[in-house]
């Protein structure tokens, strides 16, 4: 014989909350509401070809915010994203344009280099002790210097047209750059949900000494946060330069900012171990329609600073203040 | 072998008189209650002017508590308060109208800043002035005239952070002092200090209890209640014991009425059943923290480490958990000699730990019941040898919680609304789901309520006959005697005896505890 009523009390601890779906996806749920709001008051917002358009830019934003979302998970922080994209941008140019080197090794030499810079800024934040905040800051500076030094600050133009679809070819009718977005994100997704080693960065990122104690290996999870940040601001870089068919100096000047928007805007916390891939990817598309709609009612440009000023202000001001137990 | 502090019983010359001393602080049927606890219950306490009155009891016994009311930290639920004859107005009480009425309390911890110097220590918040700026050469004055008033010499002009612990203790003393207070609690103040240290406290309260003030002493160390304290009060699970002179007891009696109760039958038949000895410790010494420490467990074993704060004992704990540098000493598993670096390799070998800080080292606070539980075992829950399979993970996690009558409502629930008893369940089971075969407990019953206490023993019963090897730390003596096949008694990060069978008895661990040496 069965006893239902057992049965009824396993079946239901074996279920989440709506609630705390709700909670989690707040993201999502704001952004369909944002976007039916514009669906509904421009014409031209709701063409397929501008939410085409919407979906290419924010591509490879959301893939460069995916790796700081790791270092964020983490309770770090990774300033030097900027340079590595200018790093990557004005090199990977200059060993194809200058040097000759195929694209695909150039491609390698590029990762190789991020990856360097990813373990540089680990060891100095996990193994050194030094805030993350100050040791990235200075790796920006420092490789910044450094490709100015080769570039002098001149874009390098030149790159073959075929380099050209990573950031604007189609697949049917989609944009390359959302496939590979969502390639990466699904990835990720499956990678910090379900494997081992990605759920020991919500661990570490929850409470550092508990997962030591629990066996986490805590300081190369540390470490790997950064390579991460590094290798998917890397991958974003390729993706911009793509576009231009150059090398730019400037071409991560502005990211910073609406990086860190659009991992905090996707529910990412601060104070580290809690935040979702999918949530991320939202809050950059949420950040993207926001600039589509400001750019299709033609308000003046600088008008985006102040308004994803006060989105940043308010999300954090909420994440800060909501008790987290 | 160890300091030989003896009982010497100092009488007050002219006791007698104090009878019709003023009353400086007066507590009446003092009852606290906190959420779901009885902190005080009817607590009396009366503080003569001029004397030195010690404040005795286990953990837990409400020392703190009491001393809280007196200060005003803590309003009590019931019951009157006077200073000085003047009934106090509970609702209204706090530390600021405490301080106006002259009563001071000095922490064991330091509540000093490291990088000013011990005159701006002193004064902070309090500073003279001299129109919109601090007058330093008066500051200095008046901290030259309370150090000459209690007669140290204390250099106020260095960096708090480069002085000795005595010579700090003397600063928050002297900041104590400066409010000119009637009433002098002091709380474990000793508990940090050498020898050396602890005589001069013990010469000040004298200088004080000679100009009239009235000295509340808390501490650990019944030796030293019967060398500075003239009177005592007794108290036991917050409730109040007795009291009297302390010229007028010994010491066996004062053991005697802080244990206060007999051991109550709460403990399960302990395991007797052994099998090989599992983990050794031979000679193990870390830096500033315990030396020359050998013990062994077997399978089905239950065996206690007994001490005070600073003992040693959560050190020896991380040290053998490879989270706690060794200099010297070896490490047996099964018979084999083993390197643990770090946690993970530790775990590899079958080593569970329980911390005493339970949110800040046990569980992740923002993780759901199913993953805390899986966390050290996730390795054994995968799809392809790659994907977690979480049905899998949360079957194993709900099977083992149900075994320990966990009370929630879904795996998916955060751990951080759970109660203490239950959170502590859930760090049990981590390491049962893991399997492993010694568990390191540090405190596991700190901080839970009575019927979760006695779940936790019997679980650490059950571990036993299953064949794991425990390993128990603990403030608490009852639950160490009632637990452990074999107590290991530390002091000052020495093993001062190994008591087993029969002789695992309160008043024979007690004085290895206190570092009293017996005849």
């Amino acid at each position: 014989m069965i006893d239902v009523k057992a049965f009824e009390a396993k079946s239901n601890k074996f279920k989440g909350g709506f609630k705390s779906f709700f909670n989690e996806w707040m993201i999502l749920f704001l952004f369909i509401f944002l976007f039916a709001i514009c669906s509904v008051s421009s014409a031209k917002f709701r063409t397929t070809d501008n939410i085409m358009n919407i979906l290419r830019q924010a591509s490879f934003i959301s893939i460069i915010a995916l790796g700081e979302f790791f270092v964020i998970l983490i309770a770090n922080m990774d300033m030097s994203i900027t340079s590595i994209i200018g790093m990557t941008s004005i090199f990977f140019a200059g060993l194809v344009v200058n040097a000759g080197v195929p694209i695909f090794w150039a491609i390698v030499i590029v990762f190789a280099l991020a990856i360097a810079v990813g373990i540089i800024n680990g060891l100095l934040t996990i193994y050194g002790h030094m805030p993350s905040f100050i040791a990235t800051l200075t790796v920006m500076n420092i490789i910044k210097g450094i490709y100015f030094i080769y570039s002098k600050g001149l874009p390098i133009s030149g790159l073959p047209d075929s380099f050209n679809f990573l950031g604007a070819g189609y697949i049917g009718f989609i944009p390359f750059p959302v496939i590979l977005m969502l390639i990466v994100a699904t990835a990720l997704h499956i990678f910090t949900q379900h494997t081992e080693l990605g759920r020991s960065f919500y661990a570490v990122g929850g409470n550092v000494e508990a997962s030591k104690l629990s066996g986490i290996n805590v300081k190369f999870i540390g470490v790997l946060a950064f390579v991460f940040s590094a290798v998917l601001s890397c991958v974003g870089a390729l993706g911009l330069t793509s576009k231009t068919l150059s090398g730019n100096v400037g071409i991560g000047e502005n990211l910073l900012f609406d990086v860190m928007t659009i991992v905090v805007l996707g529910g990412t916390s601060l104070t580290g171990g809690r935040g979702k891939i999918f949530g991320v990817v939202i809050g950059a598309l949420f950040l993207q329609v926001i600039s589509n709609i400001m750019i299709l009612m033609s308000i003046n440009s600088y008008w985006q600073w102040v308004v994803k000023g006060i989105i940043l202000v308010v999300v954090v001001l909420i994440d800060s203040n909501s008790k987290h137990d | 072998m160890f300091w030989d502090r003896s009982p010497r019983l100092v009488v007050a010359v002219g006791m007698e008189e104090k009878m019709d001393a003023e009353k400086l602080v007066e507590v009446k049927n003092c009852t606290m209650i906190f959420p779901g606890v009885r902190a005080l219950d009817n607590v009396d306490f009366t503080l003569l002017a001029g004397e030195c009155h010690g404040l005795v009891g286990e953990n837990g016994a409400g020392k703190s508590t009491l001393s809280k009311c007196i200060i005003g930290d803590n309003q009590m639920t019931e019951g009157e308060l006077y200073v000085r004859g003047e009934q106090i107005a509970i609702p209204s009480y706090s530390v600021r109208k405490s301080r106006a009425l002259g009563i001071a309390i000095v922490h064991q911890e330091f509540q000093l800043m490291e990088d000013l110097s011990g005159l701006e220590n002193m004064f902070i918040g309090r500073y003279e002035k001299k129109g919109p700026v601090i007058d330093w050469k008066k500051l200095q004055q008046k901290g030259e005239e309370i150090l000459a008033y209690l007669q140290c010499e204390v250099d106020l002009s260095i960096k708090v952070k480069h002085l000795r612990t005595a010579e700090k203790q003397i600063i928050q003393l002297a900041k104590a002092m400066l409010d000119d207070p009637k009433v002098l609690i002091l709380d474990e103040l000793t508990a940090v200090l050498q020898e050396e240290g602890i005589k001069n406290i013990f010469r000040i309260i004298g200088l004080l209890k000679a100009r009239g003030i009235g000295i509340v002493y808390i501490s650990h160390r019944l030796d030293e209640i019967f060398e500075c304290c003239d009177s005592y009060t007794v108290l036991c699970d917050g409730k109040y014991i007795n009291s009297g002179y302390v010229r007028e007891i010994n010491k066996q009696q004062l053991v005697k009425m802080i244990i206060g109760r007999e051991l109550k039958n709460v403990y399960p038949e302990k395991n007797t059943d052994f099998g090989e000895t599992i983990l050794e410790v031979r000679h193990l010494t870390s830096p500033n923290a315990f030396n020359d420490v050998s013990l062994e467990v077997k399978a089905g074993e239950v065996i206690g480490i007994s001490g005070l704060l600073g003992a040693g004992k959560t050190e020896l704990l991380h040290a053998i958990y490879g989270n706690q540098k060794i200099s010297s000493g070896e490490i047996l598993i099964k018979g084999k000699p083993v390197r643990i670096k770090n946690p993970k390799q530790a775990i590899k070998l079958g080593l569970g730990v329980v911390p005493d800080e339970r949110r800040l080292l046990g569980l992740n606070m923002l993780f759901n019941i199913k993953d805390n539980t899986t966390l050290p075992s996730m390795g054994r829950f995968k799809k392809w040898k790659i994907f977690q399979d979480h049905r899998k993970e949360a079957e194993a996690a709900f099977e083992i919680n149900e075994k320990l009558n966990l009370k929630y409502y879904s795996l998916w629930q955060q751990v951080n609304k759970l109660s203490g008893g239950n959170q502590q369940k859930i760090v049990i089971a981590k390491w049962m789901l893991r399997n492993c075969d010694v568990f390191l407990l540090d405190e596991p019953t700190r901080g839970i309520d009575i019927g979760a206490k006695f779940e936790i023993y019997s679980l650490i019963n059950e571990l036993a006959k299953a064949g794991k090897a425990v390993v128990l730390v603990s403030p608490e003596l009852e639950e160490i005697i009632g637990l452990s096949n074999r107590v290991y008694v530390m002091y000052e990060g020495n093993v001062m005896d190994v008591v087993e069978g029969d002789d695992i008895r309160q008043e024979v661990i007690i004085h290895e505890l206190l570092g009293v040496k017996e005849k």
